[in-house]
């Protein structure tokens, strides 16, 4: 009997020595098996315990079991001790240097045109307008005698407007979906007008032929001049931000009485410095037209001013964008070179 | 329309500084375009006088003055001819600024101290027109200073009044009554609530006779006429006007001439009549009398104006005229015939009233916009020419430049009354949005008054407004309203922020259409796919059908033509989506950027003769060149971008188009539905640019080719909008992937082996990849083997091998008969 004590202490010793040089988890799976598998030593010695007699059998058993639960043991911790090891080898061999460039795919950008465009028709919609277009070749009528424009009002020059010829025009403002919308919609009326408009200017560093506008029109009952000034509040602190402020000057639009410009504080030096370039240091740059749509032009649409009144105004896209953007020739918007492009956000 | 501000001060008695004054006139719509501050910069120039007077030691040219500056007598050098002992003259002295910003400072000259310069009238930033007493080559000498006013050491610019702030005003165009002085006047005392009366004109009238029995006046076209009257000065001195007269048309922006043409400036300035004055010995008599008619011109005739160009009239020209001859363009200009010289004498002064269109259409078609024109075409109230006719003769007897002849000839035929307007003041509170209590029936009144419209009450609820003449354009209560609210201030009126925000329930409708909203979409896929959005114009060039190669008589070239384009490079509107693509892309490469990737949605338009309207069609395009960038890629993106709108499978053929590669050009069409043989709908094609098209957009490079992509966005809107589906579940048993490689001859399309194995590959045939095409000398020459991905799977069950395998043999014989295919595995 203390032979087989001895030979189980003598496994123990010799398991523990194993354990303690094995550099791998299969060196530890390899020793299980050997002393512990189906045909190990352990599982062999235990295995003959059968011949012993009651007493000493029980009281080996004991023991055996003992140093079997032992062994199981510190296998079980050396085997995930050393997954451990070998999982942090590995993830040191890994290391990467993260600096490095990422695997890319190209990434477009919207106009800035767009850009401001989706902006505001956010705003818009959200203020449950419609969005709607008109034809960038229009009528006479709808473009100037509709709007309420004089037969000799300078607008209808040709040194201004573009002609298709006597009737068709290419519109120099988004005022005539103005006329569109009375046309086919009845008030109350709530709709922008996002689109290009054309006027007949010579390409320089501060005109295009081509720009970008976006006309407003609401018309119900009982919308007055207060409204449009809230209205205008609204657009001028959505775009500029809370700070900017707006003031308005009386004018003069056919289609509008009464009319006014809507100046804003100057988003350059913000309080008129004499030297600003933007606001020659009166403090405001005039931004946009707007005014109370005039009773003729509602009479011409066929609804009734004693009825109803509204009010309209006519955002300057490009300006806005150039103001956002500090940039102050438009050319720019039209060469479309990538290398302005791609400095503006994705969307 | 520029105003000296003294001027303006001397007529409205306005004291306010002046930055308070433009605030308070921009407010009430009087914006101001610039100020000029005329002798600003000029500084420490003095009035000085010469004590003695030699010639420089060492310099034949020069001479030596001691000058009296009041505190000190300075030595100072000049070069001038004209001067003598006891002269007053302008003295920059050391640290001085004249115009132009030249500092003047101590020098030596020749060897002596020269402490100063003394100016002429260039240094000060003047002409000869200003100061028709300056020598031409000389220091500016003051004519009888008045040197108590103007003691010596006092500055010079003083007594030459030289310094003035002139306003620029920005008039608006339907108020055409602001475009003078006295307009302006009106205006500020408004701002201010002081009352304005017109200046009293008093007459002596010392010239023999009366104009009545001297000169007649017909009015033969009263529709382009509405006034004309006409007065006479006898015995006329014509001579340079006093400096102050000069001074003021000058900052006025006129050049002064001499006292008759002065006068008639100065009237327009000031009261916005334009005048004329005839030499009454040029204007033919007919029964004793110079006789005028007003009458238009003959088509053809000629006529040569006072600036010695010959004009070839029309019939629609109004002419001044005798009953022989032409004398003047009507509102335009006079006649060198008739015009006023030194030899004048008796002179006829014109103040009329003509139909602004007309003037407008004859300054236009003659080519030349007078400061007469200018003013006539925006409208003048015919009640004004004879305020201004009698103000230019109390100017005359003022200048002493001729005797006036008493009476004046006054034919108006279409007179224009005062208007009145009924209006309910309530109705203004509401368009403004005012209540009441803050705006009353009294205060509604008392604004109008401001603005010279007299008001009464004529029932419980209405007033009437009666309109001055000048006030041409206000029409309706909502003209009163906006009069009103100028004065009550815009930015008075309270802000309602309510109904924007909160408002009624949003009003029927979508916010945005389906249609807008695909575009978006479109816009956002495209970016996703690494392109930037260009915007370009939509008028180019009838060049571009040559660049393009479009062929002669292709119906693409009957592009809409602008009538009155900017230039011939902007002569027509859009018919073919590209150009404009194309230049931004080869301004992109010559530019030196190493990849270009665009697309843009835009319209092309269409001739259309059954509609009001032109078409206007909206299309995608695309372009691109650079790395990475071929035929497959910009195919790539195309796929990506249709499965993004519609997830719709998609057709590619072979396509031919004039200006892309023959043979890489693709027609793209979308099913509507999964019918294997449903050809699609064409929406669009795509391609590698043609080389020659490439060399004429500056865009040639074998290396850096360029791909083009169109698609009818309006097409693709239709396809989209008709898809509609319901979904299946997605499998749960695994797939079963079969590979097959097999060799075909070189032009069997990729298209029509899919469709071979795709007809015998049965239902449960799901996907079809094509992931090797190989070339080489395994293969042979004209021969490529290709390799397919299949993979197959149940909704119902696990699928064995011996499920499939009688596909894959159908497969492989079908491809065998059908394109000789070869199987390698």
């Amino acid at each position: 009997m203390t032979q087989v004590i001895e030979k189980l202490n003598e496994l123990k010793q010799q398991i523990e020595e194993k354990i303690a040089a094995a550099k791998a988890s299969s060196e530890v799976e390899d020793l299980r098996v050997k002393m512990l598998g189906r045909k190990g030593e352990m599982t062999l010695l235990l295995k003959n315990l059968g011949s012993l007699p009651a007493e000493a059998r029980k009281e080996m058993g004991k023991k055996a079991n003992e140093v079997r639960d032992f062994v199981q043991e510190k296998i079980e911790s050396a085997r995930v001790r050393l997954e451990l090891e070998a999982q942090n080898n590995a993830l040191k061999s890994e290391v990467m240097d993260v600096t490095l460039p990422g695997r890319r795919k190209p990434q477009g950008r919207l106009h800035p045109i767009t850009n401001t465009f989706s902006r505001l028709e956010d705003l818009f919609v959200n203020l449950g307008f419609d969005i709607v277009d008109g034809p960038h070749i229009e009528t006479v009528y709808h473009n100037f005698d509709a709007l309420n424009a004089p037969h000799n009002h300078p607008s209808r020059d040709e040194a201004d407007t573009f002609y298709i010829n006597d009737n068709l025009v290419l519109r120099p403002h988004t005022s005539p979906v103005q006329i569109r919308t009375m046309e086919t919609r009845k008030p109350p009326i709530r709709i922008v007008a996002p689109g290009q408009v054309f006027r007949r200017d010579e390409i320089d560093a501060t005109h295009t032929p081509v720009f970008h506008q976006m006309e407003g029109l609401v018309i119900d009952k009982g919308i007055t001049f207060g409204d449009l000034k809230g209205m205008l509040e609204i657009i001028v602190k959505y775009v500029f931000g809370e700070k900017a402020n707006i003031r308005l000057r009386p004018s003069h639009f056919p289609f509008t009485e009464p009319s006014a410009e809507v100046d804003i504080t100057c988003y350059v030096c913000g309080s008129g410095k004499s030297d600003c370039r933007v606001c020659k240091g009166s403090g405001w740059v005039e931004l946009w037209g707007c005014g109370m749509v005039h009773p003729e032009v509602l009479k011409k649409s066929g609804i009734d001013p004693d009825e109803y009144s509204g009010y309209a105004f006519g955002i300057g896209i490009d300006r806005i964008t150039s103001a956002l953007h500090g940039l102050s020739d438009p050319r720019l918007y039209f060469e479309n070179d990538v290398q302005f492009l791609n400095q503006f956000k994705g969307a | 329309m520029n105003i000296p501000m003294s001027w303006l001060r001397e007529v409205t008695k306005i004291e306010d500084e002046t930055n308070n004054f433009l605030a308070k006139m921009t407010d009430a719509g009087n914006a101001v375009e610039g100020i000029n501050r005329i002798g600003e910069e000029i500084s420490h120039v003095l009035v000085g006088q010469i004590v003695s007077l030699e010639r420089h030691p060492d310099a034949d040219k020069l001479w030596v003055t001691q000058t009296n500056v009041g505190t000190e007598t300075l030595q100072i050098i000049t070069g001038a001819d004209n001067l003598k002992v006891g002269d007053y003259i302008p003295v920059a002295v050391h640290g001085s600024t004249l115009a132009g910003g030249l500092k003047i400072k101590k020098s030596k000259m020749r060897g002596l101290d020269s402490n100063g310069m003394l100016c002429s009238i260039d240094e000060l930033g003047c002409t000869e027109a200003d100061y028709p007493e300056a020598p031409e080559n000389g220091i500016y000498v003051f004519p009888n200073l008045d040197v108590e006013k103007y003691p010596l050491g006092s500055d010079a610019r003083i007594p030459m009044e030289l310094c003035e702030e002139v306003i620029d005003f920005d008039v608006l165009s339907n108020r055409p009554d602001t475009n003078c002085l006295i307009g302006m006047a009106r205006e500020a005392a408004a701002v201010y609530d002081m009352s304005f009366e017109l200046p009293e004109i008093s007459l002596q009238e010392k010239g023999e006779g009366n104009v009545a029995d001297m000169v007649s006046v017909e009015i033969a076209d009263t529709t382009r006429c509405a006034r004309f009257t006409a007065r006479v000065v006898k015995n006329v001195k014509v001579a340079p006007s006093p400096q102050w007269l000069r001074r003021r048309i000058s900052a006025s922006g006129l050049r002064p001439i001499n006292n008759i043409v002065d006068i008639t400036n100065y009237v327009m300035l000031e009261y916005g009549q334009p005048l004329h004055a005839f030499d009454i010995s040029t204007v033919a008599v007919k029964d004793g009398k110079h006789g005028i008619i007003v009458r238009t011109a003959e088509n053809g005739q000629k006529f040569t104006t006072l600036d010695g160009t010959e004009r070839v009239l029309n019939d629609t020209n109004l002419l001044v005229a005798d009953h022989e001859k032409a004398l003047g363009i009507a509102g335009v200009m006079g006649g060198e015939n008739s015009m006023i010289t030194e030899k004048a004498t008796t002179v006829l002064f014109e103040s009329a009233n003509f139909d602004a269109a007309n003037i407008r259409q004859t300054a236009r078609t003659l080519g030349m916009r007078t400061d007469a024109s200018a003013r006539f075409e925006k409208g003048q109230d015919p009640n004004q020419p004879i305020i201004s006719v009698n103000r230019a003769m109390e100017l005359i007897e003022l200048l002493g430049c001729g005797e006036v002849v008493s009476g004046v000839v006054d034919v108006y035929p279409r007179k224009r009354e005062e208007k009145s307007i009924t209006f309910d003041p309530k109705k203004i509170n509401s368009l403004l949005g005012i209540s009441l209590e803050h705006l009353s029936e009294e205060n509604i009144c008392a604004y109008l008054q401001r603005v010279n419209i007299k008001t009464s009450k004529t029932s419980d609820s209405m007033y009437n407004a009666i309109i001055p003449t000048f006030r041409a354009d206000i029409t309706c209560t909502a003209d009163l309203a906006e009069e009103v609210a100028r004065f009550y201030g815009y930015n008075n009126i309270p802000s309602k922020h309510t109904q924007a925000v909160h408002g009624e329930a949003a009003l029927p409708g979508a916010g945005k259409t389906l249609r807008r909203r695909r575009q978006e979409n479109i816009k956002k896929a495209m970016i996703a796919l690494g392109y930037n959005e260009a915007v370009t114009f939509p008028f180019e060039s009838p060049k571009v059908f040559d660049k393009l190669n479009i062929p002669p008589d292709c119906t693409q070239r009957n592009a809409i033509r602008i009538k009155n384009p900017l230039g011939e490079d902007f002569g027509i509107m859009r018919s073919i989506p590209v150009n404009g693509l194309l230049e931004c892309l080869s301004r992109n490469f010559n530019k030196g950027n190493e990849t270009a990737a665009l697309f843009e949605i835009g319209y092309t338009y269409h001739a259309d003769e059954t509609a009001d309207l032109p078409k206007e069609r909206p299309y995608l395009a695309m372009a691109a060149y650079g790395i990475e960038m071929d035929f497959l890629s910009m195919k790539g993106d195309m796929e990506s971008l249709l499965t993004t709108l519609t997830n719709r499978p998609q057709v590619f053929e072979v396509y031919e188009c004039p200006f892309l590669h023959p043979g890489r050009t693709a027609s793209i069409a979308v099913k509507t539905n999964p019918n294997p043989r449903e050809a699609g709908i064409k929406v669009g094609y795509l391609g590698e640019l043609h080389p020659a098209v490439a060399r004429n957009y500056d865009l040639y490079d074998p290396k850096k080719r360029v791909y083009v992509a169109v698609i009818d966005i309006a097409d693709l809107h239709e396809i989209a909008e008709a898809y509609t589906f319901k979904f299946t579940k997605p499998h749960t048993f695994p797939p079963l992937d079969r590979d097959l490689a097999f060799k075909v001859r070189e032009e069997v399309s990729a298209s029509a082996l899919e469709e071979a194995i795709r007809e015998k590959g049965g239902g449960s045939l799901a996907e079809i990849k094509l992931f090797d095409v190989y070339r080489g000398p395994q293969v042979g020459e004209g021969y490529k083997s290709v390799a397919y991905a299949l993979r197959f799977r149940d909704h119902n069950r696990t699928l064995t091998v011996e499920d499939v395998s009688k596909f894959i043999t159908a497969i492989l014989q079908n491809l065998e008969k059908k394109y000789d295919a070869e199987i390698r595995a």
